[in-house]
Parts: structure tokens; C-alpha cells; sequence
């Protein structure tokens, strides 16, 4: 199956959700979609067009939205489906149920976003160390890193 | 009678830190967690803060057995990105380069793997052997563990007549030995038996907890990133994926072993076929806003990174995945069922390679729910004792 069929089989599955759908290298198709119709595609690719590995999920500060993109792969194309949230309600369904072995990257989202992802088995963190301070979610671009005064403990005040 | 044992301050098989939390009953492991990121070193958001060329050095720190894997992954992206074609002969040494990496880290996991199921004798064995792959990466790169061959638009130093007898030569001792690892099967039937039905991870489960590699491979899923998704010169070379069926470490033994094999082949047609020209071509400081999946099948599995660039110098995202996290849940599940002594074994057959994790590992029992830290060192006996005193699976079939 090529890239062209791939797409067609797309647009006639999920219709009106597709928001955009691009096919910018050989073996490599990025596919939009609203966050609401996100399970339903996912459902679709894994069922309807067997893309069953998740190699990942990326998530990247726009500024007032974030963009999440699960890579998708199978054994012809590279597959990235994207979605966006918005900044201020950062909400994500969880694809647990559908592909378990989402949970790591999950859960690495949830650390290093801030994001929300709901009906998530495993919600603690995975990254980020037990102390670390609330509210501080690293890649997003507004986190600045400031290395903390050194203390040493017993030392001179 | 309550049972605790606890894994000290190290990673239970290999020297770098992860933490493991194991719920047993008895001697039988139920549950298994997973604690990453007490060395988590930010390098996707100090990526963001470097530029295009700082980056590959960047990237090739992110592990120090397979950087080749991380420059080279990087590197295809921002060519992509860059709009730019490295030169054939960049590419093939590229792959030459991606190809030896892929021996000596097999190498170095079959001595690792025969180190844990107590036969140090193959260890040591393997491990000579993977100087003479070491010499070959150093006769070429100058290094032994960073190769800093890649950069943008292609490879930074040339390989001339003498170094590629050299490494032919070298190739053909490396054969001559690989045979005793062929017919490790034939000859050691206690090893055999040693790693025979541990760590069982069915074809399903492999899928669906989207395992890499040679994990994915030997539960019998045909999946490898340079035949799915050709990068390099990958579509130009002859190679067969390797996959086993029995699903356990045996079969990801046997996986690594094929692997060596196939790739001692690809290094003698890349050298036999090296085409003569320029091996690298000048790349723009900056790249247009646009996006770029790259994927590449490093030693451990599929290596994917997403960059992201802006028209600038910098990149605006760089997104890594490690094959070795696409294998941890895929490990949680192996673990369950199995023995404490069995530990050390599976996670070594995912060939782990982190430099992010917990220091140590608490084992709880299920029924006292007490826990303890023990060393390293008493686990390492428990998994002997294991061996020592197991029926041997003298009909088990080396699976080849």
C-alpha cells in the first residue's frame, strides 16, 4: 500500500474530522485532527489501517496552544497524527485503552507539559524527581532553567 | 515465611542506575514498576538552546553506545530539513560506521548476557572480539566511543585503501570466531537451557506494548526500520531481517547473533561497493520553518527524533525517543510471573541503556509488604544458585 492509497482510505474513514492532511516526504503523512475526534482516529488507524506501534508521542509549546503528535508506524509509512490544546485548559484523552504501550510517553507529557491527560491507569510522574517544585513543567518555552544557589549543608551562613 | 530481597545501589544488570520496584510472592515476581529520571539531563530543552551543528555533539552525548545512532538520526532530519543530499559516498561510510556500531553493541550485549547467566567464559571471548571492531571504529573515526563522524551534509573523514584492508582483514578474523557463537547451541546446552522460556513476551503483547528491536524481533514480528523505512543506503544493500519465535531471551540471543552475522555482510558489500567522490557537501547555517520525522534502527531498535525548525539558527523542538524506553513496558510485562533470579537476565535482554533512573531497587513482598535494600552482589548469587541447582532443558533447540 503507497502513501496516496493510505490517504484516500483516511479522508473517506474520518470525513469532515480530517483538518489537514499532508504527505511532505515519501513514507511520512501528517494528519490533523480536533482533540475531540482524536480517539476515534487513533481507533481508526489502528483497526481500519493496522498501525499498531506508537514510537512516540511529541509535544510542542506554540505559545497559546500546545501541539501533541503521536509517531505512528508500520511496516510502509511513517505516521504522525497531531492535535492542538489550548494553553490555558490543557485537557488530553488518554490512547491507553487503545494502544497500552502509550503509558511512558503519557506520563512524560503530563511532566514536561503540564498537560492533563484524562482516564490515564498511571498518572505519577515519570521524569521529574518527588521534590520537584508544582508548576514548573520544563519544555515549556516559558521555563527558563536557573541553577539554585549552592548550599552546603553545615555551612558558613 | 517472608521473603525480601532488595538490589543495591546499582542497576541490577548492567552498570547504570534504574529503579525497579518488585512486588514477589515468594520467589515469584507479581508485580513489576518501573522509576526513571533521577539522572534526566534536559537535553531536549538545551537542544532548543544550541545551534544546528553544536546539536550533533549534543546528540551524540545522549548515549555512549549507540551515538552513532543519535548523530546520524539528528543529522538525515536536519538534511531534510536543510533541503540538502549528503554524497553518496558520505552515506556509505555513514552506514559503514551505523553498521560496526551495530556489531560492537551486540557484541557487547552477547558478553553481557553470558556474564549474567554465569558463563564468563563467552563473555570474555565476545569481549575480545569487540576490541577488534573497536580498533576498525578507531582506525576510522579516531575514536572509540564517540565517532564524531557525522555533520550536516555528510560524513567528516574519508576512509582510504589502507584502512579499508584493514577492516576487511579484521572482518574476516571476526567471522572465523563468530562461528563458536553459531554453534553456542550445538556446544553449551547449559547456557541454552539457562536462557530458554525466561522473560516470555508473546507476539501479541510485544505489539501491543509497543516493543523495538531485537525485543520486537524475537517474539516473531518481522519489524526493522532499515527495511520499512530505508534511510542511508539501506535500499541499496542486500540483508535480511532477523526474527526468532520463542519469545525469551533465548530468542533475542539468537536475534543479536543473526544481526552480527547480517552485518558483517553489509560492511563487506558497503566496502566492496564504496563509490569514489566527495563525502560531505557545505549545509546553511539556518533551515525554513517546516518539520521532520527521522527515524533510524539503532543497535536496541527503532531510534525516532521529531525536530522542528523556525528559520533560525536554533531549532525550535528536537524530540527523542531511546529504544530503550519503547522496551520498558514491554519489560514490566516479561518480569511478571517470572523469578527474582531471572531479573538481572530479562532487563539485560532488552540491553538497557540509560542514563536517567532511580539508584536502587526495593523488592516488596506481597503478603508482609515489607522491603529491603540488598546489593547487587546477593542477587548476582541468587541468579547463579538459580542455575546451579535448575534441571537442565537438555531438549531445548537452538533456534536458529
Amino acid at each position: 500500500m503507497n502513501d496516496q492509497v493510505l490517504i484516500e482510505k483516511l479522508k473517506e474513514g474520518l470525513k469532515e474530522k480530517v483538518l489537514s492532511i499532508s504527505n511532505p516526504a515519501p513514507r511520512r503523512i501528517f494528519l490533523k485532527v480536533a482533540v475531540e475526534n482524536l480517539l476515534e482516529a487513533v481507533r481508526q488507524l489502528k483497526e481500519e489501517q493496522g498501525f499498531t506501534h506508537l514510537s512516540t508521542i511529541s509535544g510542542v509549546d506554540l505559545g497559546k496552544s500546545f501541539e501533541i503528535l503521536y509517531h505512528f508506524a508500520n511496516n510502509f509509512c511513517s505516521f504522525t497524527l497531531r492535535t492542538e490544546i489550548p494553553r490555558e485548559n490543557p485537557l488530553l484523552p488518554s490512547i491507553c485503552a487503545l494502544i497500552p504501550g502509550a503509558i511512558l510517553y503519557e506520563r512524560e507529557i503530563q511532566d514536561m507539559f503540564g498537560i492533563k491527560v484524562e482516564n490515564i491507569p498511571d498518572s505519577r510522574p515519570l521524569l521529574l524527581p518527588d521534590d520537584w517544585p508544582a508548576g514548573n513543567y520544563p519544555l515549556r518555552k516559558d521555563w527558563k532553567f536557573e541553577r539554585p544557589a549552592e548550599v552546603i549543608p553545615g555551612g558558613k551562613k | 515465611m517472608n521473603f525480601q530481597i532488595p538490589i543495591g545501589p546499582q542497576h541490577p544488570a548492567l552498570k547504570e542506575p534504574i529503579g525497579l520496584r518488585i512486588v514477589v510472592d515468594g520467589e515469584i515476581i507479581r508485580d513489576a514498576d518501573i522509576r526513571l529520571g533521577y539522572n534526566h539531563r534536559g537535553i531536549e530543552k538545551l537542544a532548543e538552546s544550541k545551534t544546528w551543528i553544536q546539536n550533533i555533539y549534543l546528540m551524540e552525548r545522549i548515549c555512549g553506545i549507540c551515538s552513532h545512532s543519535h548523530t546520524t538520526c539528528y543529522v538525515q532530519g536536519v538534511e531534510k530539513l536543510m533541503e540538502i543530499q549528503p554524497p553518496k559516498r558520505g552515506l556509505y561510510i555513514r552506514t559503514l560506521v551505523a553498521e560496526l556500531e551495530r556489531i560492537h553493541s551486540h557484541l557487547l550485549w552477547l558478553g553481557v548476557a553470558g556474564h549474567e547467566a554465569g558463563f564468563d567464559s563467552f563473555f570474555m571471548y565476545v569481549w575480545r572480539d569487540r576490541e577488534i571492531v573497536m580498533d576498525i571504529l578507531e582506525t576510522i573515526s579516531g575514536n572509540r566511543v564517540h565517532y564524531a563522524i557525522n555533520t550536516i551534509g555528510g560524513v567528516r573523514r574519508d576512509l582510504d585503501e589502507l584502512q579499508v584492508k584493514h577492516i576487511l582483514d579484521s572482518l574476516e578474523i571476526l567471522r572465523k570466531r563468530s562461528e563458536y557463537y553459531k554453534n553456542l547451541g550445538t556446544t553449551e546446552p547449559s547456557f541454552v537451557a539457562r536462557l530458554a522460556g525466561v522473560g516470555y513476551l508473546s507476539q501479541e503483547d510485544a505489539i501491543a506494548l509497543c516493543a523495538v528491536g531485537p525485543t520486537l524481533r524475537a517474539s516473531g514480528v518481522p519489524s526493522d526500520v532499515r527495511k520499512d523505512d530505508p534511510y542511508a543506503v539501506y535500499d541499496e544493500v542486500p540483508f535480511e531481517v532477523c526474527t526468532a519465535d520463542t519469545c525469551d531471551v533465548l530468542g533475542r540471543t539468537v536475534v543479536r547473533i543473526k544481526e552480527v552475522l547480517q552485518s558483517y555482510n553489509i560492511i563487506e558489500f558497503l566496502l566492496k561497493n564504496l563509490p569514489a567522490g566527495p563525502i560531505a557537501v557545505r549545509a546553511p547555517r539556518r533551515a525554513k520553518p517546516n518539520e521532520v520525522v527521522s527515524r533510524y534502527e539503532a543497535p536496541r531498535g527503532e531510534n525516532i527524533h521529531y525536530i522542528k525548525s523556525n528559520g533560525t539558527e536554533k531549532p525550535e523542538r528536537v524530540k527523542v525517543r531511546a529504544p530503550t524506553l519503547g522496551n520498558y513496558a514491554a519489560t514490566i510485562k516479561m518480569l511478571k510471573n517470572g523469578f527474582i533470579a531471572d531479573v538481572p537476565l530479562i532487563f539485560a535482554a532488552i540491553d538497557p541503556c540509560i542514563c536517567c533512573a532511580e539508584r536502587a531497587v526495593a523488592i516488596v513482598d506481597s503478603r508482609s509488604g515489607e522491603e529491603k535494600i540488598v546489593p547487587q552482589s546477593s542477587l548476582k548469587k541468587i541468579t547463579r544458585n538459580t542455575t546451579a541447582n535448575q534441571e537442565r532443558k537438555r531438549e531445548v533447540e537452538w533456534p536458529w
